[in-house]
Formats: structure tokens, C-alpha cells, sequence
């Protein structure tokens, strides 16, 4: 087991992480810029080490700062979290090379799967059903008018180092296309430095549906469920809950099975996020791989029991993973909002700010994940996350009930947040009746004088 | 008249042997020096239930000088050269070399003051403001992260 973990990342997931080392009787160190300088969360950890200015390209993204400060503090291992550098094939070779175990999975895997075309091609090799589209777009124009004609519109002109809901175009017909394509790949270009594109067909209003799996360096791959995230506002997931309302046991079935070929195929070790979508007849596609921990991840935490972040770093220590498949039973139902520093009734515009009245919620079945306190500035620079509001209890209904309550407990003062807007959704049928579509948050407060 | 170069000589000894306040007095005259930083020596008395100890010294972090409060004049004008990176600190390009500055000495923009090393590449830090080194912060070999002040200079 590692003796000193360094966390690259900062606010609630660096706070999560330095909990689970301290757990684990690993001391913590950890980075921060100029700008979380006397956050308290920072107090937690054994040492702490600035590594440059308040932008993330000044600090959080400067890989070789975060790599000197794990020498200089000579850490066995380094956590990125997720976000920043989490995904960076490049950042885990580089920590590696220097003797640092990088908490994820290999360069390799995560190359593989980062790049969302190859991961279809892997998708395909493994027989597990994805959305159909074109991987390599062929150059000559016509081939590619022609492939786009099989495919059929509406289709989505999406990035190969995208994701996450970024580098995404839909366009409806013929006469968009070639417009959209170029718009496509310029953006791409400038927000992923790769303007390859790649083509899937545009389902309509589908459900989100994920299912976490960790693997260990043993052969090892064990799936613990899934997180329906349906609950979406232009492909940011606002709220998770587990399990889908939306998906039978057989699915539920289908969908595991497929997490763990496509991580087998992929040699994949660490947690691990499979991704697919459900139409409008229940059918499940595959889209993507998320090769990190989610922020969404104590949802899986509540109903199986499992401390994720202890099993990854237990994993990447190059232990075996704790439990056997047959032992995950999930209990319950739980649900989380994720509970940003935005003014939902001014489009979600970020509010950063100093926090005056800070009151978390509690009781039986309820986990608040934050860094925030009263007296907390919330930067203007980094995700407006502000809190992560998880309950859990025995049925889906109760879980509803439980969450109204915490969320009318929950007072965080002046600032805007996102409150209000879960109460709504809480309120109302299509969520309450567990028949909802990606479509649902826009179509029911957006689309309204 | 107060002697310029005995309170000159009396700043050097202070920062040579790491001390936070002088007083003297010469007659009519008295001199009291107080350098932010520097380590401080506590006494501590062993606790009374337990059995009689010997009081034991206790070295305080070295602290970062940027930090703390300017209290005497002459401090309020020094400007602190910070780390522009995070790595280890040296004092010398290397092990056999002497010292590239120390107390006293001049440097303008261009002037080599220290080596931070970070992977194996050893960065040489140049002192970007011209003046003269009044005090070095950190210690030789000493790990320092983004933005620690290293040295402190009277500016020119």
C-alpha cells in the first residue's frame, strides 16, 4: 500500500480523496493555486503545495509542477481525481516514468477509450451494440455523402477527443451537413487540439443510462450497477440516481455484461464508467467510456456499500479488487443533485461569490460531499460545484421525499444556486412517474414563457 | 550619530546566525534591529502532572518571510524574488561551486541567483529586479513550491 498520495485536483473530490488515503493510513499532500489558497479543506491534508496562479492552465494543468511537487514531497503515488488531468494518456505516462503510480488506468487503456472512435471500433470487435455511425470519415466528399445517406438524418457530428457532452453537433438535414462539419471540426480543433471528427446517428430524446465498473491488474473486472442520468441540461447531468427507472433486470443484465467485455477488451484496470443509451424502444447503444472516477460516483457508494476511491487506490497499489461480483447486492434507491453556484431562474449563469449562510442538510440516509463552508469565496475560475446532495434509502419514492426535505434544509446564503430548480424537478410528474428522457429538463422549465 | 556600517554589520551577523531581534545600547545610543522570519528558540516548561523533565528547545518551520508583517521601517522597502516553480532549491550550479549570491551581494535583472531543480532538469532562477540580496529565505536543497519567496532584496 502506498505510504504518500499526492491529489491533483482541488475543492470536494480532492477532499473526498484525501479522506480515503487518511482511511487508508495514507498521508496526503496536496497541490493548490494561488487562487484556493486557505481553503479549509486544504487543512485536512498533511502537506499541501502551491503550484502556480489561479488559472487551471497556470496550475492544475501543469503537469510537470504537479509532477515536481510529487518528488519533492516524494509521494508514491499521485490521485488525479476528475477533470484536469484525470484523462491525460500523456499525465499518467509522464507520472509512471517517474517512478509515481498514477491512480487510473494505464496510457495505454485510457488512449484507446479517450479516443471515442477507437473506443467504437473496440465496441464493435467486442459485439456490443453501438449507435450506428461512421468512425473514419472518408475524404473524398461523395463516399462521405454517401455513408452519411446510409446512416440516415438527424445525425451528430461529434469530436474523437470530445466528451463528455463537449464537441457535439447535430444536424438535421443534407443541406446543413457540410456547414456543421466544418463548424465541427474548427471547434474541435480549438477546444481539443484534434479536429477529427467521427459520426454517429442522432437518437432522439434517449435516457443516459452508465454503469460503473473497477478492474484491478489481476484480470479482475467487477461491475457494480448502474446510474441512470437522464436528468440533463445541454449534455451536463444536473441529477443521478440509481437504480434506472427506465431499464428491466434484463437490460440491467445486458448492459453490466457489456461493461465488463468492452473493459476486458481493453485491458482496462482502475474505475471506469461504460456509457450507453437507451431509445425510445428500450434498445441500449454504447457512446462512450469515461476512464476516471465520476463526481456522480457515491451514488454507486450508497447502494452497493463500496468505497470506490479506496478501491481504485487499492487497485492501482496492485492489490486485487475487495469483493466478489456475487457480493453486490445494490440496496435501495439513491439520488443525487448536484447542487451548483448558478441562478437556475437566469439560464444556470455562474454566481460566484463569498458564502454568508451555509446549513447543510442531514438524518438517517443522507451524505452531503462539499468543501464549501459558511465564509467560503467561490472562485470565478474553476466549475461552479458547490456541493454533491446524496440520499439514500429503501425505495424510490422515499428517496424523492427525502431529497425534498434536504433540499428545503439546505440553505446556502447569498448566493444562487440550484435548489430551487431540483425542488421543481422533484414536483414534478414526468421525474416523480420515473419516465423521462434527456429531453425532459429543457422541454418542462426552459421551453416556457 | 548612529554608525551606518556597525548597523550594516550588525544586519549581517543577525542573518548569518538566523536571529529575529538585536538590542543594543552604547551610551547614549541604542540601536534595535527586528528581522521578520528567522527561527525562533522557545523554552517549554515540561507539564506539571508529568515527571520533571528537562525544558526542551523547539525549533519553529521556517516560516516565509513575504508572510509576515513588516514591522521596522527599513523592511517595508525589500521586494521578495518568489519560485516560479516547484522543485528543490540550490544555492550553488553545483555541489563543488560556491554560493552564486549571498547577503550582500548585488544583482540586476540578469544575474544568476539560484538553481530550482524539478525532474532531473535543473532550471537556473535569475533575479529579474535589481538591486542587493538582504536576506536568503529557504535553505540549500530545501523543496519550495510555487510562488515561496526565496530571497529578499533592497531594490536599487
Amino acid at each position: 500500500m502506498f505510504g504518500r498520495m499526492l491529489i491533483a485536483n482541488r475543492g470536494e473530490i480532492a477532499l473526498r480523496i484525501i479522506r480515503a488515503c487518511h482511511e487508508l493510513g495514507i498521508e496526503t499532500v496536496c497541490v493548490f493555486s494561488e487562487e484556493d489558497r486557505g481553503a479549509d479543506y486544504l487543512t485536512l491534508a498533511d502537506q499541501t503545495i502551491c503550484i502556480g496562479g489561479p488559472a487551471p492552465r497556470d496550475s492544475y494543468l501543469k503537469s510537470d509542477r504537479i509532477i515536481a511537487a510529487a518528488e519533492v514531497a516524494r509521494v508514491d503515488a499521485i490521485h488525479p481525481g476528475y477533470g484536469f488531468l484525470a484523462e491525460s494518456a500523456q499525465f499518467a505516462e509522464k507520472c509512471r516514468a517517474c517512478n509515481i503510480e498514477f491512480v487510473g488506468p494505464t496510457a495505454e487503456a485510457m488512449a484507446q477509450l479517450g479516443n471515442k472512435a477507437e473506443a467504437r471500433k473496440l465496441a464493435k470487435k467486442s459485439k456490443v451494440p453501438i449507435v450506428p455511425g461512421i468512425e473514419v470519415l472518408p475524404e473524398n466528399e461523395e463516399e462521405l455523402l454517401a455513408e452519411v445517406g446510409k446512416i440516415g438524418f438527424p445525425l451528430m457530428i461529434k469530436a474523437v477527443a470530445g466528451g463528455g457532452g463537449r464537441g457535439m453537433r447535430i444536424v438535421h438535414s443534407k443541406g446543413h451537413f457540410k456547414a456543421m462539419l466544418n463548424q465541427a471540426s474548427q471547434e474541435a480543433l480549438g477546444a481539443f487540439s484534434d479536429a477529427t471528427l467521427y459520426i454517429e446517428k442522432f437518437i432522439e430524446n434517449p435516457r443516459h443510462v452508465e454503469v460503473q465498473i473497477i478492474a484491478d491488474n489481476h484480470g479482475n473486472v467487477r461491475y457494480l450497477g448502474e446510474r441512470d442520468c437522464t436528468v440533463q441540461r445541454r449534455y451536463q447531468k444536473l441529477m443521478e440516481e440509481s437504480p434506472s427507472p427506465a431499464i428491466d433486470s434484463r437490460t440491467r443484465s445486458s448492459l453490466c455484461n457489456y461493461a465488463v467485455k468492452l473493459a476486458k477488451s481493453a485491458s482496462y484496470s482502475s474505475a471506469g464508467t461504460v456509457e450507453f443509451l437507451i431509445d425510445g424502444k428500450g434498445k441500449p447503444y454504447f457512446i462512450e467510456v469515461n476512464a476516471r472516477i465520476q463526481v456522480e460516483h457515491p451514488v454507486t457508494e450508497e447502494t452497493t456499500g463500496i468505497d470506490l476511491i479506496s478501491e481504485q487506490i487499492r487497485v492501482a497499489a496492485g492489490e486485487e479488487v475487495s469483493f466478489s461480483q456475487r457480493s453486490i447486492q445494490p440496496k435501495g434507491h439513491a439520488i443525487e443533485c448536484r447542487i451548483n453556484a448558478e441562478d437556475p431562474a437566469e439560464k444556470f449563469r455562474p454566481c460566484p461569490g463569498l458564502i454568508e449562510r451555509f446549513r447543510p442538510p442531514g438524518g438517517p440516509g443522507v451524505r452531503v460531499d462539499t468543501h464549501a463552508y459558511q465564509g467560503y469565496r467561490i472562485s470565478p475560475r474553476y466549475d461552479s460545484l458547490l456541493a454533491k446532495l446524496i440520499v439514500h434509502r429503501a425505495t424510490r419514492d422515499e428517496a424523492i421525499s427525502t431529497m425534498r426535505r434536504c433540499l428545503r434544509e439546505f440553505e446556502i446564503a447569498p448566493i444562487k444556486t440550484t435548489i430551487p430548480f431540483f425542488l421543481k424537478v422533484l414536483e414534478h410528474e414526468d421525474f416523480i412517474s420515473g419516465k423521462f428522457d434527456t429531453g425532459f429538463v429543457v422541454r418542462a422549465f426552459e421551453n416556457t414563457a | 550619530m548612529l554608525d551606518i556600517d556597525k548597523i550594516q554589520r550588525l544586519i549581517r551577523m543577525m542573518v548569518e546566525n538566523d536571529l529575529v531581534e538585536v538590542s543594543l545600547r552604547d551610551g547614549e545610543e541604542e540601536v534595535n534591529l527586528r528581522r521578520p522570519g528567522g527561527t525562533v528558540v522557545q523554552q517549554v516548561a515540561a507539564p506539571v502532572a508529568a515527571p520533571m523533565l528537562p525544558p526542551q528547545a523547539l525549533e519553529a518551520p521556517p516560516p516565509a518571510a513575504a508572510s509576515q508583517p513588516q514591522t521596522d521601517d527599513k523592511e517595508a522597502d525589500l521586494v521578495t524574488i518568489d519560485s516560479p516553480m516547484v522543485g528543490t532549491f540550490y544555492t550553488a550550479s553545483d555541489p563543488d561551486s560556491p554560493a552564486l549570491v549571498t547577503v550582500g551581494s548585488s544583482v540586476s535583472p540578469g544575474t544568476l541567483i539560484c538553481i530550482v531543480e524539478a525532474m532531473k532538469v535543473f532550471n537556473e532562477i535569475k533575479a529579474e529586479v535589481a538591486g542587493v540580496i538582504e536576506k536568503i529565505l529557504v535553505k540549500n536543497e530545501q523543496a519550495v513550491e510555487f510562488g515561496q519567496p526565496l530571497f529578499a532584496v533592497r531594490p536599487s
